[in-house]
């Protein structure tokens, strides 16, 4: 799929060129509407999901910081509409009882934002999850792709719900570990 | 909110409250408070944009999945109302792409644009040629670069964007968007890097928060046809 000029597309959109947001729309419909009906797993619902997000981004246009990055600017698009869809199944589940401990997190080094450059890290976080035990590689993997909440996680692996937020918050911290090596291979 | 100081333990509370939000494990209200923070506090912000960057790769594992044809007539009808007439082919046409009209238009409004201009910044402008320093900061491959003009008199450093020449002369021209209407050119920003545009007294009403301010490469001295003809450069909205 030809992604290279989405971030000019949504130029043209911020000043409501609508022949830009109608190529918007074919290039990347057929993968939202997939995101949808992961997500929210009902097709009338991930019908009405997608009206929206499509709403929202030639509302939203006009924000998104374009640097030329084809792949930057797809990834913003699927962002609303993965930010989209999670909220909207948060809203039709009865509010999960909050069991937020504090959890113990081990330190960060220093801020590697001033080393890193802000870039897409493409294939690194596959290589980053295998440093992980494959139990929480997975579960992290799902909570993005299916929208799953810590309550739906600490079920599917069968442990208890803080259980669940240890191991993906510890999973987060490793993964920023691994990424932020990656960036800067000088300092590893 | 995160300060450039923040201890070692906030920012490993940032990254994961960071991470869960872009993974979606976190609740509502629990979503809705990340979203409110998002709003003002910038450096949460960048760490937000850089696990969704990191994470982007997972997007892979969606399939692609054509949704049904009426969909896009639907989402138009959301957006532009249900008995539009498009301006290319409704009776408005023929003025809004009358030519001589957006002409007459650009033309009346750089020469107001001038006129102000020459009016409230005609001392500064005056050149000084032993005093004013110039440099062009061009950037790689970029459609626009800096112009960085010192006045060795009064200390002031300016810094403004300019076009890019290349063979033709091209000028950046200002646009406001305000809801669904086609965009107002807020005028061209001098070549010369004296880039301040005085915003005309009926227009800044008009200036507030949730409007969106773009820029675009044009030809020298403006878009001829009063749409924004050239690629986008920057746009942004106007935060409340």
């Amino acid at each position: 799929m030809e992604r290279e000029d989405i971030a000019d597309l949504l130029g043209r959109v911020s000043l409501r060129d609508r022949a830009a947001f109608s190529l918007i729309y074919q290039r990347c419909s057929a993968k939202l509407f997939a995101i949808c009906i992961r997500i929210l797993k009902d097709r009338n619902d991930a019908e009405e999901a997608l009206q929206d997000i499509f709403v929202k981004i030639w509302q939203k246009a006009g924000s998104y910081a374009g640097n030329g990055d084809g792949a930057n600017a797809f990834a913003w698009i699927a962002a609303i509409a993965r930010y989209h869809c999670i909220d909207r199944l948060r809203q039709r589940k009865p509010p999960t009882v909050e069991l937020d401990v504090a959890t113990e997190l081990p330190d960060l080094g220093p801020d590697p934002e001033h080393h890193a450059i802000l870039r897409s890290e493409g294939a690194r976080i596959d290589s980053c999850l295998e440093a992980l035990d494959p139990d929480r590689a997975q579960a992290v993997r799902q909570a993005y792709v299916e929208g799953m909440s810590y309550q739906e996680l600490a079920e599917r692996f069968a442990v208890p719900l803080n259980t669940m937020r240890t191991w993906l918050r510890r999973s987060l911290l490793k993964l920023r570990e691994c990424m932020d090596g990656n960036a800067r291979p000088e300092q590893g | 909110m995160a300060t450039p100081d923040q201890s070692k333990g906030d920012r490993s509370r940032d990254e994961v409250l960071a991470g869960e939000y872009v993974l979606g494990v976190l609740n509502l209200s629990e979503r809705q408070q990340v979203e409110a923070r998002l709003r003002h506090d910038w450096q949460f912000a960048a760490i937000v944009r850089r696990w969704e960057a990191n994470l982007a790769h997972f997007n892979v594992d969606y399939d692609e999945e054509a949704p049904p044809a009426a969909i896009f007539a639907e989402i138009e009808r959301r957006i532009f109302g249900p008995s539009l007439v498009l301006p290319s082919n409704g009776p408005l046409a023929a003025i809004w792409n009358s030519l001589p009209l957006w002409r007459g238009v650009s033309v009346a409004a750089i020469g107001m644009l001038a006129l102000l201009l020459g009016l409230q910044w005609a001392s500064e402008l005056r050149p000084k040629p032993d005093q004013q320093l110039t440099a062009e900061l061009a950037g790689k491959d970029s459609a626009i670069s800096l112009v960085a003009q010192y006045d060795g008199a009064s200390g002031r450093l300016a810094i403004t964007p300019v076009a890019n020449g290349g063979a033709e002369e091209r000028s950046l021209e200002l646009w406001l968007v305000e809801g669904e209407q086609p965009p107002t050119s807020l005028g061209v920003l001098p070549q010369t890097g004296q880039g301040e545009i005085l915003i005309p007294d009926e227009m800044r009403a008009r200036l507030t928060g949730g409007v969106t301010l773009a820029v675009s490469v044009e030809p020298f001295g403006g878009s001829p046809t009063g749409k924004a003809t050239g690629p986008i450069v920057a746009a942004g909205e106007i935060l409340r």
